[in-house]
């Protein structure tokens, strides 16, 4: 018999992040430690102002204390009622789902490509790779949001010690324009030995990210999202057109997909 | 119950699923038996998932053992295969959902040759949902899964436009339905299941016709045709403009609408429409429901059905019954 791969978990922490952004944790989550970056929870409510579950990327997991953080920007109704969430709350956790991330080689340097909201699983990513032994100076994370308030949890970041590029369109906060500018240069100049890109984010960004990878022949992954009314493949309302036609679901063939596969 | 044939005598014992059998010792103290019969086939339990939201059902195993269903209706097939609507194909409402998928499917080919396959070890009952946009393609796809043993029976989908006459949905007119049941039960020799409906006005009067047609049994309700809007895109919440309401808010008018047919027609029903609970699936079996299938709620819960199980089984101790036969139809009306 199969297990039953959903469990009630309790609020542990909760932390605000400021601009709406919210770092929440919970456990005990029994699969914490099969968890992998990229990967995303469905989240069912006990009582809720909302009909489906909430699908959120898995922002980090601790497999000591079996705990698992989710990191959210307050953007609906789904977010907001994650956001209200009080410690000892407690949720229903479907998942670990989808695919994760495929690790680079060791000569290969990854990228991340962070947008806003699409921030947490490449945290969680970067954390991932230094723990099985990337020298975390070669790893390259990009973050780019509208204005320094959209950078989230930037201690963190830094603590890890990967090489930090902050973006924001008004300059508020590190370089000023388009987190795409510091990747298409790093690519054109040839900053990095065989670059591997990472990313999520916005639509409109990862379409960027996807043209640059594509342009410059240069692998990589994009984190997709989109609205998930089941989170395991049975519903097909998730899904994405495939350059090589046909479809596949976000949930369940993605939601990581390699640079080129999906049409934009 | 006469229905049975022969065929379903050999099918039987290669699934498993036995031909019905009276139940023998009645004594108080036997543990409540949730098996139910239908066309023939004794199913191990009432509960079974619904087309369209349970794929074809190798997803699911993943969250539980499907041996533990009693059937399984799998996702419309039609003959050739078909993307669907581009999205947003789904759209959440206050208490369920609109979808307007589109008959997203891999075609009756690759479905024999594939996904069917994956049913052969489990020893529940497997329906096969059929689509179609005209007479002929019912006919053509049923025709294919009369030689698969697997297909233990096949539930037809005639909420689908029927292109031939404008798009009016074939489930809209009794004599379309009758017709279509009758040319069906020509090519497949195991029981035919059309699923009616609710986008009609008089629902008793298509069942009367799916009955005269030779259904085996009927099935209700699709889903109800509804709209959403964003009122600051003024955009639909669908590309398909309009779709199909599911979930809890139509529960009320599944539960009517299966009594109604109940009423009038001696085959069996089968429920469908918003059950999320064992409640709700007693009270689809008191309106007369020999089995109900989950649709929407597996998405919300999907390791139901063994809750499900769970709390029928407690509901006929509770209630000093041993078979949960003993309640289909048994409403108490003013
Ligand atoms: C996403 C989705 C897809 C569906 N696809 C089909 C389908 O392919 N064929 C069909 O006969 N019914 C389909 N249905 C209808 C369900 O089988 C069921 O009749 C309806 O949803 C009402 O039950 P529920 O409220 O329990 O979901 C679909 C429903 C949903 C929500
Ligand atoms: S969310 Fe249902 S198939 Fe992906």
């Amino acid at each position: 018999m199969k297990p039953i791969i959903s469990a009630d978990v309790d609020l542990l922490k909760r932390r605000d992040l400021k601009n709406g952004y919210f770092s929440l944790t919970f456990g005990p989550f029994a699969r914490a430690k099969q968890c992998r970056p990229g990967q995303f929870v469905h989240i069912g409510f006990k009582q809720s102002s909302v009909f489906y579950r909430r699908a959120f990327s898995i922002a980090n997991t601790n497999a000591d204390d079996k705990s698992l953080e989710i990191i959210l920007k307050v953007v609906g109704r789904g977010s907001k009622q994650m956001a209200d969430l009080r410690i000892g709350d407690s949720v229903n956790f479907l998942g670990p789902l989808g695919k994760p991330f495929t690790l680079p080689n060791k000569k290969q340097t990854p990228i991340l490509v962070a947008g806003g909201v699409g921030y947490p699983p490449l945290f969680y990513w970067a954390n991932h790779l230094i723990a099985r032994g990337w020298d975390p100076k070669r790893i390259v994370f990009l973050y780019g949001g509208q204005s320094s308030p959209d950078i989230v949890d930037r201690a963190r970041i830094k603590r890890m010690g990967v090489k930090f590029i902050p973006v924001t369109d008004d300059g508020s906060f590190g370089e000023r324009g388009r987190v795409t500018s510091p990747l298409v240069r790093a690519l054109a100049e040839n900053t990095y030995e065989s670059p591997m890109i990472y990313s999520c984010g916005p639509e409109a960004m990862l379409k960027a990210v996807d043209q640059i990878g594509t342009e410059f022949e240069t692998p990589g992954e994009l984190a997709m999202e989109a609205p998930m009314p089941c989170g395991f493949g049975i519903c097909l309302g998730c899904i994405v057109p495939l350059r090589a036609g046909g479809t596949a679901r976000v949930c369940q063939e993605g939601p990581t997909f390699s640079i080129g596969t999906v049409k934009l | 119950m006469s229905k049975a044939n022969n065929k379903p005598d050999m099918l039987a014992q290669k699934h498993m699923i036995t031909k019905s059998k009276k139940p023998k010792s009645k004594t108080p103290k036997t543990k409540p038996d949730l098996s139910v019969e239908i066309a023939g086939y004794r199913f191990k339990n009432p509960i079974w998932t619904a087309s369209g939201t349970c794929g074809y059902g190798e997803e699911l195993d993943t969250i539980f053992d499907l041996n533990r269903l009693g059937g399984i209706v799998t996702k419309s097939i039609t003959r050739q295969p078909r993307p669907g609507h581009p999205t947003p194909r789904c759209a959440e409402e206050s208490s369920g959902m609109l979808n307007a998928i589109g008959l997203a499917n891999v075609g009756v080919e690759k479905y024999v040759a594939e996904k069917l396959r994956f049913l052969d070890e489990y020893d529940i009952g497997v329906v096969v949902n059929v689509a179609g946009f005209g007479f002929d393609e019912y006919v053509e796809v049923c025709a294919m899964l009369a030689d698969c043993p697997r297909a233990d029976m096949i539930e037809l989908n005639i909420s689908c436009p029927n292109v031939s006459t404008g798009g009016i949905e074939f489930g809209a007119s009794a004599s379309d339905v009758e017709r279509i049941v009758k040319a069906v039960k020509k090519v497949f020799p195991r029981p035919i299941i059309p699923k009616l409906s609710p986008n009609v006005t008089n629902i008793a009067g298509i069942a009367k016709g799916a009955e005269a047609g030779g259904a085996d049994a009927i099935s209700l309700i699709n889903t109800l045709i509804g709209m959403s809007v964003d009122i600051y895109t003024r955009r639909p919440g669908l590309t398909n403009n309009r779709g199909g309401l599911s979930g809890p808010a139509i529960k009320p008018i599944a539960l009517s609408m299966v009594n109604r047919v109940y009423d009038v027609v001696d085959v069996p029903v089968i429920g469908i429409g918003g059950a999320s609970s064992a409640e709700d699936v007693i009270q689809f079996m008191l309106c007369g429901a020999s089995a109900v299938q989950l649709g929407t709620a597996l998405f919300i819960q999907p390791d139901l059905p063994i809750t499900v199980e769970r709390d029928l089984k407690k509901y006929l101790t509770s209630q000093g019954l041993t078979s949960i036969t003993e309640i289909i139809g048994k409403i108490e009306k003013y």
